[in-house]
Protein backbone atom coordinates (compact mmCIF):
# COMPACT_ATOMS: atom_id res chain seq x y z
CA UNK A 1 0.00 0.00 0.00
CA UNK A 2 2.68 2.24 0.97
CA UNK A 3 4.57 1.55 -1.97
CA UNK A 4 1.49 1.68 -4.48
CA UNK A 5 0.75 5.03 -2.95
CA UNK A 6 4.50 6.64 -3.16
CA UNK A 7 4.35 5.02 -6.74
CA UNK A 8 1.49 7.15 -7.29
CA UNK A 9 3.19 10.25 -5.95
CA UNK A 10 6.12 10.29 -7.55
CA UNK A 11 4.75 12.25 -10.78
CA UNK A 12 2.41 14.55 -8.76
CA UNK A 13 5.58 16.25 -6.86
CA UNK A 14 8.62 15.20 -9.79
CA UNK A 15 6.54 16.23 -12.99
CA UNK A 16 5.72 19.68 -12.31
CA UNK A 17 9.13 20.29 -11.18
CA UNK A 18 10.55 18.18 -14.18
CA UNK A 19 8.47 20.99 -15.94
CA UNK A 20 10.35 23.88 -14.07
CA UNK A 21 13.94 22.65 -15.37
CA UNK A 22 12.74 21.91 -19.09
CA UNK A 23 11.54 25.44 -19.15
CA UNK A 24 15.04 26.64 -18.01
CA UNK A 25 16.61 24.21 -20.17
CA UNK A 26 14.83 24.91 -23.43
CA UNK A 27 15.26 28.60 -22.90
CA UNK A 28 19.13 29.07 -21.61
CA UNK A 29 20.00 29.03 -25.53
CA UNK A 30 17.94 31.77 -26.33
CA UNK A 31 17.91 34.03 -23.40
CA UNK A 32 20.82 36.34 -23.28
CA UNK A 33 21.06 40.17 -22.28
CA UNK A 34 20.20 41.19 -26.37
CA UNK A 35 16.95 39.24 -26.49
CA UNK A 36 15.82 41.17 -23.17
CA UNK A 37 17.08 44.67 -24.29
CA UNK A 38 17.37 44.50 -27.79
CA UNK A 39 20.76 46.21 -28.37
CA UNK A 40 20.99 43.33 -30.85
CA UNK A 41 19.31 44.62 -33.80
CA UNK A 42 21.07 42.28 -37.18
CA UNK A 43 19.12 39.30 -36.89
CA UNK A 44 15.56 41.06 -36.11
CA UNK A 45 15.21 42.41 -39.96
CA UNK A 46 14.09 38.93 -41.43
CA UNK A 47 11.56 38.05 -39.16
CA UNK A 48 9.32 40.18 -38.16
CA UNK A 49 8.46 40.06 -34.57
CA UNK A 50 10.14 36.94 -33.47
CA UNK A 51 13.66 38.77 -32.94
CA UNK A 52 11.91 41.96 -31.41
CA UNK A 53 13.34 42.90 -27.86
CA UNK A 54 11.47 41.43 -24.74
CA UNK A 55 11.49 44.80 -23.19
CA UNK A 56 8.60 46.08 -24.69
CA UNK A 57 6.56 43.26 -23.64
CA UNK A 58 8.27 42.86 -20.25
CA UNK A 59 7.16 46.77 -19.56
CA UNK A 60 3.85 46.13 -21.01
CA UNK A 61 3.08 43.32 -18.50
CA UNK A 62 4.31 45.28 -15.69
CA UNK A 63 2.47 48.06 -17.23
CA UNK A 64 -0.59 46.24 -16.88
CA UNK A 65 -0.53 44.73 -13.95
CA UNK A 66 0.38 47.75 -11.44
CA UNK A 67 -2.67 49.30 -12.97
CA UNK A 68 -4.82 46.43 -12.68
CA UNK A 69 -3.49 46.35 -8.95
CA UNK A 70 -3.70 50.41 -8.22
CA UNK A 71 -7.44 50.47 -9.56
CA UNK A 72 -8.07 47.05 -7.20
CA UNK A 73 -6.67 48.10 -4.62
CA UNK A 74 -8.40 51.08 -2.80
CA UNK A 75 -12.05 49.31 -3.50
CA UNK A 76 -10.62 45.85 -1.60
CA UNK A 77 -9.76 48.03 1.15
CA UNK A 78 -12.51 49.69 0.76
CA UNK A 79 -14.36 45.76 0.69
CA UNK A 80 -12.36 44.73 3.78
CA UNK A 81 -12.88 47.63 5.95
CA UNK A 82 -16.89 47.64 5.55
CA UNK A 83 -16.65 43.90 6.34
CA UNK A 84 -14.65 44.46 9.37
CA UNK A 85 -16.33 47.71 10.67
CA UNK A 86 -19.43 48.22 9.46
CA UNK A 87 -21.15 44.84 8.00
CA UNK A 88 -23.48 43.05 10.29
CA UNK A 89 -23.01 39.02 10.99
CA UNK A 90 -25.55 38.55 8.06
CA UNK A 91 -23.73 40.99 5.93
CA UNK A 92 -20.35 40.02 6.67
CA UNK A 93 -21.69 35.94 5.04
CA UNK A 94 -23.19 37.63 2.18
CA UNK A 95 -20.37 39.45 0.90
CA UNK A 96 -17.35 36.09 1.59
CA UNK A 97 -20.34 34.34 -0.43
CA UNK A 98 -20.34 36.93 -2.92
CA UNK A 99 -16.80 36.84 -3.48
CA UNK A 100 -16.09 32.94 -3.30
CA UNK A 101 -18.31 33.04 -6.11
CA UNK A 102 -17.06 35.87 -7.94
CA UNK A 103 -13.66 33.62 -7.62
CA UNK A 104 -14.64 30.59 -8.99
CA UNK A 105 -15.97 32.66 -12.04
CA UNK A 106 -13.51 32.05 -15.46
CA UNK A 107 -11.32 34.81 -16.16
CA UNK A 108 -12.45 34.55 -19.84
CA UNK A 109 -16.06 35.31 -18.97
CA UNK A 110 -15.01 38.77 -17.64
CA UNK A 111 -12.98 39.33 -20.41
CA UNK A 112 -15.95 38.97 -22.75
CA UNK A 113 -17.47 41.11 -21.09
CA UNK A 114 -15.01 43.34 -20.82
CA UNK A 115 -14.73 43.26 -24.97
CA UNK A 116 -18.32 44.15 -25.27
CA UNK A 117 -18.80 46.81 -22.49
CA UNK A 118 -15.03 48.79 -22.44
CA UNK A 119 -14.09 48.18 -26.29
CA UNK A 120 -17.28 48.52 -28.05
CA UNK A 121 -19.82 50.51 -26.02
CA UNK A 122 -17.64 52.55 -24.19
CA UNK A 123 -15.15 52.89 -27.30
CA UNK A 124 -11.95 52.18 -25.26
CA UNK A 125 -10.54 50.12 -27.83
CA UNK A 126 -8.17 47.27 -27.74
CA UNK A 127 -6.11 49.54 -24.46
CA UNK A 128 -4.05 49.33 -22.07
CA UNK A 129 -6.94 51.12 -19.79
CA UNK A 130 -9.86 47.99 -21.14
CA UNK A 131 -6.77 45.22 -20.18
CA UNK A 132 -6.41 47.49 -16.42
CA UNK A 133 -10.16 47.54 -15.96
CA UNK A 134 -10.56 43.87 -16.75
CA UNK A 135 -7.91 42.76 -14.94
CA UNK A 136 -8.64 44.97 -11.27
CA UNK A 137 -11.97 42.80 -11.96
CA UNK A 138 -10.67 39.69 -12.06
CA UNK A 139 -8.35 40.23 -9.13
CA UNK A 140 -10.91 42.43 -6.84
CA UNK A 141 -12.49 39.20 -5.37
CA UNK A 142 -8.91 37.79 -4.52
CA UNK A 143 -7.58 40.71 -2.89
CA UNK A 144 -10.75 41.84 -1.01
CA UNK A 145 -10.80 38.03 0.84
CA UNK A 146 -6.68 38.34 1.41
CA UNK A 147 -7.36 41.40 3.00
CA UNK A 148 -10.12 40.54 4.89
CA UNK A 149 -8.22 37.59 6.30
CA UNK A 150 -5.47 39.50 6.87
CA UNK A 151 -7.74 42.05 9.18
CA UNK A 152 -9.37 39.30 10.70
CA UNK A 153 -6.29 37.67 11.85
CA UNK A 154 -5.47 41.05 14.33
CA UNK A 155 -6.44 40.37 18.10
CA UNK A 156 -9.39 41.33 19.01
CA UNK A 157 -8.52 42.79 21.91
CA UNK A 158 -6.09 45.18 19.91
CA UNK A 159 -9.12 46.83 18.73
CA UNK A 160 -11.89 46.57 21.53
CA UNK A 161 -9.01 48.47 23.41
CA UNK A 162 -8.18 51.12 20.98
CA UNK A 163 -12.07 51.74 20.51
CA UNK A 164 -12.43 51.89 24.69
CA UNK A 165 -9.91 54.85 24.14
CA UNK A 166 -12.82 56.67 22.43
CA UNK A 167 -10.43 56.32 19.10
CA UNK A 168 -13.10 57.02 15.86
CA UNK A 169 -13.17 54.02 13.01
CA UNK A 170 -10.66 56.01 10.38
CA UNK A 171 -8.18 56.44 13.83
CA UNK A 172 -8.56 52.85 14.61
CA UNK A 173 -7.87 51.55 11.39
CA UNK A 174 -4.76 54.16 10.50
CA UNK A 175 -3.46 53.99 13.72
CA UNK A 176 -3.77 50.16 14.90
CA UNK A 177 -4.81 47.86 12.12
CA UNK A 178 -2.11 48.99 9.48
CA UNK A 179 0.69 49.14 11.91
CA UNK A 180 -0.24 45.64 12.62
CA UNK A 181 -1.27 44.00 9.62
CA UNK A 182 0.65 45.99 7.21
CA UNK A 183 3.62 42.80 6.32
CA UNK A 184 -0.25 40.28 6.15
CA UNK A 185 -2.08 42.76 3.41
CA UNK A 186 1.00 43.36 1.46
CA UNK A 187 1.20 39.81 0.71
CA UNK A 188 -2.26 39.33 -0.35
CA UNK A 189 -1.41 42.26 -2.79
CA UNK A 190 1.70 40.61 -3.97
CA UNK A 191 -0.09 37.35 -4.49
CA UNK A 192 -2.58 39.49 -6.53
CA UNK A 193 0.19 40.94 -8.22
CA UNK A 194 1.33 37.59 -9.24
CA UNK A 195 -2.03 36.47 -9.96
CA UNK A 196 -2.51 39.75 -12.50
CA UNK A 197 0.81 38.96 -14.46
CA UNK A 198 -0.15 35.14 -15.10
CA UNK A 199 -3.50 36.02 -16.40
CA UNK A 200 -3.46 35.51 -20.24
CA UNK A 201 -7.22 34.95 -21.46
CA UNK A 202 -8.68 38.03 -20.81
CA UNK A 203 -5.97 40.43 -21.92
CA UNK A 204 -5.63 38.82 -25.67
CA UNK A 205 -8.41 40.14 -27.31
CA UNK A 206 -8.88 43.06 -25.38
CA UNK A 207 -5.45 44.84 -24.41
CA UNK A 208 -3.01 43.71 -26.54
CA UNK A 209 -1.51 43.45 -30.03
CA UNK A 210 1.18 41.19 -31.27
CA UNK A 211 4.15 43.42 -32.12
CA UNK A 212 4.76 46.98 -33.03
CA UNK A 213 4.31 48.73 -29.84
CA UNK A 214 7.11 49.91 -27.66
CA UNK A 215 5.69 51.85 -25.28
CA UNK A 216 1.68 52.66 -25.44
CA UNK A 217 1.65 56.20 -26.11
CA UNK A 218 -1.50 56.93 -24.02
CA UNK A 219 -3.87 54.74 -21.99
CA UNK A 220 -6.18 54.18 -24.71
CA UNK A 221 -3.75 52.00 -26.84
CA UNK A 222 -2.96 48.73 -26.92
CA UNK A 223 0.15 47.33 -25.23
CA UNK A 224 1.92 43.81 -26.09
CA UNK A 225 2.12 41.51 -23.20
CA UNK A 226 4.64 38.81 -22.18
CA UNK A 227 2.07 36.24 -21.81
CA UNK A 228 0.22 36.84 -25.00
CA UNK A 229 3.57 36.89 -26.76
CA UNK A 230 4.39 33.56 -25.66
CA UNK A 231 0.90 32.38 -26.80
CA UNK A 232 1.50 33.92 -30.48
CA UNK A 233 4.88 32.85 -30.83
CA UNK A 234 4.09 28.89 -29.49
CA UNK A 235 1.44 28.97 -32.76
CA UNK A 236 4.28 29.71 -35.04
CA UNK A 237 5.47 25.99 -35.51
CA UNK A 238 7.51 26.33 -38.83
CA UNK A 239 9.28 29.18 -36.90
CA UNK A 240 12.21 27.71 -34.72
CA UNK A 241 13.43 31.23 -33.97
CA UNK A 242 10.30 31.70 -32.62
CA UNK A 243 9.90 28.78 -30.62
CA UNK A 244 12.98 29.49 -28.71
CA UNK A 245 11.76 33.23 -28.10
CA UNK A 246 8.90 31.71 -27.21
CA UNK A 247 10.46 29.43 -24.05
CA UNK A 248 12.57 32.14 -23.59
CA UNK A 249 9.49 34.46 -22.67
CA UNK A 250 8.12 31.94 -20.74
CA UNK A 251 11.12 31.37 -18.66
CA UNK A 252 11.41 35.44 -17.94
CA UNK A 253 7.79 35.60 -17.33
CA UNK A 254 8.15 32.66 -14.50
CA UNK A 255 10.75 34.53 -13.15
CA UNK A 256 8.67 37.49 -12.68
CA UNK A 257 5.55 35.36 -11.85
CA UNK A 258 7.71 33.39 -8.96
CA UNK A 259 9.50 36.87 -7.81
CA UNK A 260 6.26 37.90 -6.73
CA UNK A 261 5.22 34.47 -4.88
CA UNK A 262 8.53 34.21 -3.27
CA UNK A 263 8.17 37.86 -2.31
CA UNK A 264 5.27 36.57 -0.80
CA UNK A 265 6.38 34.00 1.11
CA UNK A 266 8.84 35.92 2.56
CA UNK A 267 6.62 38.32 4.05
CA UNK A 268 4.39 35.38 5.10
CA UNK A 269 8.13 34.24 7.11
CA UNK A 270 9.09 38.36 8.03
CA UNK A 271 5.17 38.39 9.58
CA UNK A 272 5.53 34.80 11.74
CA UNK A 273 9.23 35.61 12.67
CA UNK A 274 9.09 38.71 14.19
CA UNK B 1 -16.37 64.27 11.16
CA UNK B 2 -13.25 62.72 9.62
CA UNK B 3 -14.97 59.72 10.82
CA UNK B 4 -18.06 60.34 8.46
CA UNK B 5 -15.95 60.90 5.38
CA UNK B 6 -13.96 57.54 6.08
CA UNK B 7 -16.89 56.03 6.33
CA UNK B 8 -18.41 57.36 2.99
CA UNK B 9 -15.63 56.60 1.72
CA UNK B 10 -15.24 52.88 2.11
CA UNK B 11 -19.40 52.80 1.37
CA UNK B 12 -18.54 53.88 -1.96
CA UNK B 13 -15.86 52.39 -2.50
CA UNK B 14 -18.06 48.78 -1.64
CA UNK B 15 -20.46 50.43 -4.19
CA UNK B 16 -17.92 50.76 -7.11
CA UNK B 17 -16.51 47.33 -6.08
CA UNK B 18 -19.97 45.55 -6.05
CA UNK B 19 -21.07 47.46 -9.46
CA UNK B 20 -18.24 46.32 -11.57
CA UNK B 21 -18.45 42.87 -10.25
CA UNK B 22 -22.21 42.70 -11.19
CA UNK B 23 -22.04 44.56 -14.47
CA UNK B 24 -19.89 41.49 -16.01
CA UNK B 25 -22.81 39.04 -15.18
CA UNK B 26 -25.54 41.38 -16.25
CA UNK B 27 -24.02 42.18 -19.68
CA UNK B 28 -23.80 38.57 -19.79
CA UNK B 29 -27.12 37.93 -19.80
CA UNK B 30 -27.96 41.03 -21.14
CA UNK B 31 -26.13 39.98 -24.90
CA UNK B 32 -26.60 36.32 -24.79
CA UNK B 33 -30.23 37.20 -24.58
CA UNK B 34 -30.62 37.35 -28.37
CA UNK B 35 -29.22 33.90 -28.68
CA UNK B 36 -31.89 32.50 -25.75
CA UNK B 37 -34.51 34.27 -27.70
CA UNK B 38 -34.06 33.04 -31.00
CA UNK B 39 -32.56 29.49 -30.41
CA UNK B 40 -33.93 28.51 -27.15
CA UNK B 41 -32.47 26.03 -24.29
CA UNK B 42 -32.69 23.50 -27.13
CA UNK B 43 -29.48 24.72 -28.25
CA UNK B 44 -28.45 23.44 -25.23
CA UNK B 45 -28.53 19.74 -26.49
CA UNK B 46 -28.04 20.59 -30.71
CA UNK B 47 -24.93 18.93 -31.87
CA UNK B 48 -23.90 21.12 -34.96
CA UNK B 49 -22.19 24.29 -34.66
CA UNK B 50 -21.64 25.98 -37.83
CA UNK B 51 -21.57 29.81 -37.22
CA UNK B 52 -21.70 30.62 -40.49
CA UNK B 53 -24.53 28.63 -41.74
CA UNK B 54 -26.46 30.10 -38.43
CA UNK B 55 -25.94 26.86 -36.63
CA UNK B 56 -25.47 27.08 -32.96
CA UNK B 57 -25.48 23.94 -30.96
CA UNK B 58 -23.38 23.84 -27.33
CA UNK B 59 -23.21 20.00 -26.81
CA UNK B 60 -20.63 19.25 -28.56
CA UNK B 61 -18.61 22.04 -26.56
CA UNK B 62 -20.32 20.94 -22.93
CA UNK B 63 -19.08 17.06 -24.09
CA UNK B 64 -15.38 18.34 -24.57
CA UNK B 65 -15.55 20.42 -21.23
CA UNK B 66 -16.77 17.12 -19.36
CA UNK B 67 -14.25 14.97 -21.12
CA UNK B 68 -11.64 17.05 -20.52
CA UNK B 69 -12.41 17.26 -16.46
CA UNK B 70 -12.97 13.43 -16.20
CA UNK B 71 -9.67 13.26 -17.35
CA UNK B 72 -7.64 15.83 -15.52
CA UNK B 73 -9.61 14.94 -12.55
CA UNK B 74 -9.05 11.11 -12.97
CA UNK B 75 -5.41 11.94 -13.38
CA UNK B 76 -5.19 14.89 -10.88
CA UNK B 77 -6.93 13.40 -7.57
CA UNK B 78 -5.07 10.07 -7.12
CA UNK B 79 -1.69 11.61 -8.00
CA UNK B 80 -2.44 15.07 -5.82
CA UNK B 81 -4.01 12.40 -2.98
CA UNK B 82 -1.14 10.12 -2.95
CA UNK B 83 1.11 12.90 -2.57
CA UNK B 84 -0.75 14.58 0.11
CA UNK B 85 -0.46 11.57 2.04
CA UNK B 86 3.79 10.53 1.43
CA UNK B 87 4.60 13.70 2.50
CA UNK B 88 2.46 14.38 5.27
CA UNK B 89 2.36 10.40 7.15
CA UNK B 90 5.71 9.18 5.47
CA UNK B 91 7.95 12.14 4.75
CA UNK B 92 9.67 13.79 7.66
CA UNK B 93 8.33 17.55 8.66
CA UNK B 94 11.35 19.58 6.63
CA UNK B 95 10.81 17.88 3.25
CA UNK B 96 6.97 18.22 3.91
CA UNK B 97 7.52 21.94 4.53
CA UNK B 98 9.68 22.28 1.18
CA UNK B 99 7.05 20.44 -0.87
CA UNK B 100 4.47 22.92 0.32
CA UNK B 101 6.25 25.68 -0.54
CA UNK B 102 7.14 24.42 -3.98
CA UNK B 103 3.46 23.18 -4.73
CA UNK B 104 2.25 26.33 -3.69
CA UNK B 105 4.77 28.57 -5.95
CA UNK B 106 3.57 26.07 -8.38
CA UNK B 107 0.45 26.61 -8.57
CA UNK B 108 0.74 30.26 -9.49
CA UNK B 109 2.72 29.25 -13.12
CA UNK B 110 0.89 31.25 -15.66
CA UNK B 111 -1.56 28.74 -17.62
CA UNK B 112 -0.09 29.49 -20.87
CA UNK B 113 3.22 28.62 -20.12
CA UNK B 114 1.28 25.17 -19.17
CA UNK B 115 0.26 25.27 -23.11
CA UNK B 116 3.23 26.09 -24.60
CA UNK B 117 4.74 23.04 -22.37
CA UNK B 118 1.40 21.16 -23.71
CA UNK B 119 2.07 21.96 -27.22
CA UNK B 120 5.59 21.34 -27.69
CA UNK B 121 6.66 18.63 -25.48
CA UNK B 122 3.01 16.54 -24.70
CA UNK B 123 2.02 16.96 -28.39
CA UNK B 124 4.58 15.27 -30.20
CA UNK B 125 5.09 12.35 -27.81
CA UNK B 126 1.26 11.55 -27.73
CA UNK B 127 1.92 11.80 -30.91
CA UNK B 128 4.68 9.42 -31.67
CA UNK B 129 3.28 6.67 -28.99
CA UNK B 130 -0.26 6.86 -29.62
CA UNK B 131 0.16 7.07 -33.40
CA UNK B 132 -2.23 10.48 -33.69
CA UNK B 133 -2.43 12.43 -36.53
CA UNK B 134 -1.07 15.91 -34.61
CA UNK B 135 -1.54 15.16 -31.12
CA UNK B 136 -4.48 17.52 -30.13
CA UNK B 137 -6.98 15.65 -28.45
CA UNK B 138 -9.00 16.01 -25.52
CA UNK B 139 -6.53 13.64 -23.68
CA UNK B 140 -3.69 15.96 -23.96
CA UNK B 141 -6.07 18.85 -23.13
CA UNK B 142 -6.77 16.78 -20.17
CA UNK B 143 -3.67 15.83 -19.05
CA UNK B 144 -2.00 19.44 -18.83
CA UNK B 145 -4.95 20.49 -17.00
CA UNK B 146 -4.30 17.98 -14.66
CA UNK B 147 -0.71 19.05 -14.22
CA UNK B 148 -2.04 22.46 -13.96
CA UNK B 149 -4.26 21.01 -11.07
CA UNK B 150 -2.32 19.09 -8.85
CA UNK B 151 -0.50 21.48 -6.95
CA UNK B 152 -4.24 22.71 -5.47
CA UNK B 153 -5.53 19.51 -4.37
CA UNK B 154 -2.44 18.35 -3.20
CA UNK B 155 -1.58 21.36 -1.12
CA UNK B 156 -5.53 21.38 0.15
CA UNK B 157 -4.97 17.89 1.07
CA UNK B 158 -1.85 17.95 2.78
CA UNK B 159 -3.64 21.03 5.07
CA UNK B 160 -6.46 19.56 5.85
CA UNK B 161 -4.34 15.98 6.42
CA UNK B 162 -1.93 18.24 8.93
CA UNK B 163 -5.11 19.62 10.42
CA UNK B 164 -6.10 16.07 12.11
CA UNK B 165 -5.70 16.68 15.61
CA UNK B 166 -2.24 14.49 17.10
CA UNK B 167 -4.94 12.89 19.80
CA UNK B 168 -6.58 11.23 17.07
CA UNK B 169 -3.15 10.07 15.80
CA UNK B 170 -1.72 8.52 19.20
CA UNK B 171 -5.21 6.99 20.35
CA UNK B 172 -5.65 5.28 16.98
CA UNK B 173 -2.21 3.93 17.53
CA UNK B 174 -2.76 3.03 21.08
CA UNK B 175 -5.75 1.17 19.55
CA UNK B 176 -3.30 -1.56 17.73
CA UNK B 177 -4.34 -0.33 14.08
CA UNK B 178 -2.06 -0.61 11.39
CA UNK B 179 -0.82 2.35 9.28
CA UNK B 180 -3.36 1.12 6.40
CA UNK B 181 -6.07 0.93 8.77
CA UNK B 182 -4.91 4.28 10.20
CA UNK B 183 -5.50 6.24 7.05
CA UNK B 184 -8.41 4.48 5.63
CA UNK B 185 -10.69 4.50 8.95
CA UNK B 186 -9.26 7.71 10.61
CA UNK B 187 -7.07 10.40 8.69
CA UNK B 188 -8.87 10.34 5.64
CA UNK B 189 -12.45 10.61 7.06
CA UNK B 190 -11.08 13.55 9.07
CA UNK B 191 -9.35 15.38 6.52
CA UNK B 192 -12.17 14.31 3.74
CA UNK B 193 -14.31 18.38 3.79
CA UNK B 194 -11.10 19.79 3.03
CA UNK B 195 -9.83 17.25 0.33
CA UNK B 196 -13.15 17.35 -1.10
CA UNK B 197 -12.58 21.23 -0.78
CA UNK B 198 -9.81 21.04 -2.76
CA UNK B 199 -10.84 18.83 -5.48
CA UNK B 200 -14.10 21.24 -5.92
CA UNK B 201 -11.79 24.41 -6.31
CA UNK B 202 -9.34 21.99 -9.14
CA UNK B 203 -12.73 20.98 -10.81
CA UNK B 204 -13.37 25.23 -10.93
CA UNK B 205 -10.06 25.86 -12.35
CA UNK B 206 -9.63 23.21 -14.86
CA UNK B 207 -13.16 24.83 -15.88
CA UNK B 208 -12.45 27.68 -16.50
CA UNK B 209 -9.01 27.18 -17.88
CA UNK B 210 -8.10 28.48 -21.35
CA UNK B 211 -5.18 29.27 -22.56
CA UNK B 212 -3.56 25.42 -22.08
CA UNK B 213 -6.83 24.39 -22.99
CA UNK B 214 -7.10 26.05 -26.62
CA UNK B 215 -3.57 25.28 -27.37
CA UNK B 216 -3.78 21.55 -27.20
CA UNK B 217 -6.99 20.70 -27.77
CA UNK B 218 -7.53 21.48 -31.50
CA UNK B 219 -10.06 23.36 -31.51
CA UNK B 220 -12.74 20.64 -33.99
CA UNK B 221 -16.43 21.63 -33.53
CA UNK B 222 -17.88 18.05 -33.56
CA UNK B 223 -18.78 15.31 -31.01
CA UNK B 224 -16.34 13.03 -30.50
CA UNK B 225 -17.23 9.89 -32.93
CA UNK B 226 -17.86 7.37 -31.14
CA UNK B 227 -18.55 9.87 -27.86
CA UNK B 228 -15.56 8.11 -25.81
CA UNK B 229 -13.19 9.20 -28.51
CA UNK B 230 -10.55 11.42 -26.12
CA UNK B 231 -8.02 10.66 -28.48
CA UNK B 232 -9.36 13.09 -31.36
CA UNK B 233 -9.24 16.87 -32.06
CA UNK B 234 -12.22 18.56 -30.09
CA UNK B 235 -13.84 21.63 -28.05
CA UNK B 236 -14.25 22.93 -25.08
CA UNK B 237 -16.45 26.23 -23.87
CA UNK B 238 -13.27 27.74 -22.94
CA UNK B 239 -11.71 26.75 -26.04
CA UNK B 240 -14.31 27.98 -28.20
CA UNK B 241 -14.47 31.38 -26.82
CA UNK B 242 -10.50 32.14 -26.85
CA UNK B 243 -10.54 31.10 -30.17
CA UNK B 244 -13.82 32.95 -31.80
CA UNK B 245 -13.88 35.87 -29.13
CA UNK B 246 -11.35 38.03 -32.10
CA UNK B 247 -13.48 37.11 -35.07
CA UNK B 248 -16.75 36.87 -34.27
CA UNK B 249 -18.42 40.21 -34.86
CA UNK B 250 -19.95 42.66 -32.25
CA UNK B 251 -23.43 42.33 -32.35
CA UNK B 252 -23.75 39.41 -34.69
CA UNK B 253 -25.41 36.03 -33.62
CA UNK B 254 -21.93 34.17 -33.18
CA UNK B 255 -21.01 36.90 -30.80
CA UNK B 256 -24.11 36.55 -28.22
CA UNK B 257 -23.85 32.72 -29.04
CA UNK B 258 -20.37 33.22 -27.67
CA UNK B 259 -21.86 34.81 -24.87
CA UNK B 260 -24.00 32.00 -24.31
CA UNK B 261 -21.31 29.33 -23.95
CA UNK B 262 -19.73 32.18 -21.46
CA UNK B 263 -22.85 32.12 -19.12
CA UNK B 264 -23.00 28.60 -19.02
CA UNK B 265 -19.49 28.59 -18.07
CA UNK B 266 -19.98 31.12 -15.19
CA UNK B 267 -23.43 28.91 -14.07
CA UNK B 268 -21.40 25.78 -13.73
CA UNK B 269 -18.03 27.52 -12.30
CA UNK B 270 -19.97 29.57 -9.71
CA UNK B 271 -21.78 26.51 -8.88
CA UNK B 272 -19.13 24.82 -8.30
CA UNK B 273 -17.16 27.47 -6.16
CA UNK B 274 -20.48 27.87 -4.13
CA UNK B 275 -20.40 23.96 -3.32
CA UNK B 276 -16.61 24.06 -2.50
CA UNK B 277 -16.99 26.83 0.47
CA UNK B 278 -19.97 25.71 2.19
CA UNK B 279 -18.97 22.25 2.34
CA UNK B 280 -15.85 23.65 3.68
CA UNK B 281 -17.71 26.52 6.14
CA UNK B 282 -19.25 22.94 7.78
CA UNK B 283 -15.75 21.48 8.18
CA UNK B 284 -13.94 24.70 9.89
CA UNK B 285 -16.70 26.24 11.49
Amino acid sequence: MKALLILLALPAILLPTACLLYILYQALPALNWSLIAGSDTANISNMSSAGQALWHQISGSLLLMMLANILAAPLALSMAFFHALIASRQQKMILMTFLQVLQGIPPIVYGLCGLILLVHLLHWGISLATGAVILAIIILPLLSSNIIHALERIPAEQTEAAAALGMSKAAIVLRVWFPLAWTSMLTGLVLAMARSLSETAPILFTATVFSGIAWPDSLFSPVTSLQTHIFYLAQEGSNAQAIHVAWASAAVLLALVLLFSLTALFLRRYKESS
Amino acid sequence: MRNKIFILLVLSGCFIASLSSLAPIWFLWDTSWPFWSSYGISSLWGTEWYPFESLFGLLPAIVGSIWVLIIAMGVAIPCGLAAAIVSSEILPASWQNLLRVSMEVLAGIPSVVYGLIGLWVLLPWLQQHLGLLTGHSLLAAGLILSLMILPTIMVMALDALRLVPAEQREAAINLGLDWEQRLYRVLLPQAWPGIRTGMLLGLGRALGETMAVMLVVGSMDRLPQPIYNILEPAQTLTSRIGREMGEASFGSMHFSALLACGLVLALFASLLSLLAHRKSKQAHP
